[in-house]
């Protein structure tokens, strides 16, 4: 099947990028180099392209009631104008996608990933069908993925371009926060969020606007260091964040207390598999590791403690921020804690490497000009 | 004086006299993109025509090193190890991997000359 183009694709193109084909979408996975970018991200700012996520809307009288029985996170908190982290889960409490919520007043939107978005649509409308948590006619899903392109903006020096563009009014908006905005006649949500672990800026619009609303943006950046990036330096920068990326850290088939989301989980609340959760038994948990020698821990390498296998890799890479060879990994909860010895079987060698915090990079999200 | 070829898997080699130095084409690192970890083999050992000499990482992914040509490792680039961006800054110079004592040179004939190799990197892309 031929992958899918965002509205960007024409600019990409014109920009040199190295094209892939990631979860059915053609989209750069570098420009020039994915260690150029990811360093761009930490020191000036970066721009991607993320119109292959997913935006689905739940709206009707009760999409709050909705949200919350299929959510362990508690979405009330989340006031209008803010966004919030999340996950959904199916009855075995293993995590369908995460996602952020979005308070827009009188409905939310929920960003998904894309190679989820069909499970996630599919899973909504299942839940309001069944009519469980509650009627059928007081929930709306509606699956605005394909009209809507996602630029992101991330980096230290992300407020002073987007000030340039929207003025300077916007470095007053908080982290995890949006606001609603008009361009070229059109409205368009700018929140200030990403997936980096810096200062940064989300930026959803319709289709037609996408290209204009790049080139502003590519345009202001000019000045700022702003570097183009891929989806290369976007995983590296969120392996350093220690972010899960579904696939990866995060499935069907993994409950968010052993991914290390425990604050997701909020058990003074009712929602679907709440008793399940509760009553897991943590056999592994999710954990950071650094290598102590040259060598890229790749998704499902082994990991060893003295003879025997006690986990498994799931992300690792070279991290240009830091110097070191850094990764995720489930282990054994004997074997998580924090500077713990283990080793890591590549290519039939065994590698030394220390458990650590998976926050490499901590976050630096609340920055002012 | 050197000749240079090339193989199908993107290695080249340098040819002088009986002995051949081996690393990897521009078009190769670029493809690959940043380098980050090199594993090669060990001075003493034989390496085959077409077979694996080594291991080549980048941001991407991981890949097999491929001889170009069959024979004995004479010398091996150890600063490499700690130096593997130096692929991508001088695949042709300070990027050399490995220096080999050629087994059989009419392994030569199987090989690509620059212009060849031009023109099949050109219908690779295409």
């Amino acid at each position: 099947m031929e992958p899918k183009k965002t509205p960007l694709y024409q600019k990409h193109l014109e920009n040199k990028a190295h094209i892939v084909d990631f979860s059915g979408w053609a989209l750069p996975i570098e420009y020039t180099s994915i260690l150029k970018e990811t360093r761009a991200v930490r020191l000036s700012c970066g721009l991607f392209d993320a119109s292959h996520m997913g935006e689905i809307i739940v709206k009707g009288s009760q999409p709050l009631d909705f949200l919350q029985a299929l959510t362990p996170n508690d979405i009330s908190k989340t006031k209008s104008g803010q966004l919030r982290y999340n996950v959904f889960l199916n009855e075995k409490a293993g995590i369908i996608d995460d996602l952020m919520v979005y308070n827009l007043g009188d409905s939310f939107l929920c960003v998904v990933n894309a190679s989820n978005i069909n499970k996630v649509y599919t899973h909504l409308c299942k839940a309001k069908l069944e009519g469980k948590y509650v009627k059928p006619d007081n929930v709306e899903i509606v699956d605005e993925s394909p009209e809507i392109s996602l630029l992101s903006l991330q980096g230290p020096e992300s407020a002073k371009v987007i000030s340039e563009i929207f003025g300077k009014d916007i470095n007053n908006l908080k982290y995890m926060h949006f606001v609603q905005l008009n361009f070229e006649n059109k409205n368009i949500i700018l929140s200030r969020s990403g997936y980096t672990g810096e200062d940064g800026f989300e930026l959803y619009c319709p289709n037609s606007i996408a290209g204009s609303l790049w080139d502003i943006v590519l345009e202001k950046g000019k000045g700022h260091g702003l570097c183009l990036c891929g989806l290369g330096a976007r995983d590296v920068l969120r392996i350093e964040a220690g972010y899960p990326l579904y696939g990866h850290e995060i499935n069907d088939d993994t409950n968010p207390l052993e991914a290390s989301l425990d604050w997701v989980v909020k058990f003074k609340k009712d929602f679907i598999a709440k008793d399940k959760l509760k009553n897991a038994e943590i056999a592994s948990l999710r954990v950071g590791f650094i290598m102590q020698t040259r060598a890229i821990a790749r998704q499902g390498y082994s990991v060893y403690s003295k003879d025997k296998i006690i986990g498994k890799v799931t992300s690792g890479t070279f991290s240009p921020n830091l110097d070191k060879f850094i990764g995720m990994a489930y282990v054994e909860k004997e074997f998580s804690k924090t500077g713990t010895s283990i080793e890591i079987k590549i290519r039939e060698k065994f590698y030394k490497a220390q458990i650590s915090d998976f926050n490499f990079i901590k976050p630096r999200t609340k920055r002012g000009l | 004086m050197s000749t240079l070829k090339f193989s199908k898997t993107h290695e080249w080699a340098k040819i002088d006299n009986n002995t051949a130095v081996i690393g990897i084409t521009d078009y190769a690192q670029k493809s690959l993109g940043d380098i980050v970890f090199i594993e090669l083999s060990k001075v003493k050992d034989k390496v085959k025509q077409a077979a694996q000499f080594g291991t080549i990482e980048s941001t991407k992914a991981a890949s097999e090193l491929y001889s170009p040509l069959s024979g004995e490792v004479l010398e091996v680039n150890k600063d490499l190890i700690n130096n593997p961006q130096w692929v991508n800054e001088s695949p042709l110079e300070k990027g050399w991997m490995i220096k080999i004592k050629i087994e059989n040179s009419s392994e030569l004939n199987s090989l690509m000359d620059e212009a060849a190799y031009k023109d099949f990197v050109a219908k690779e892309t295409h």
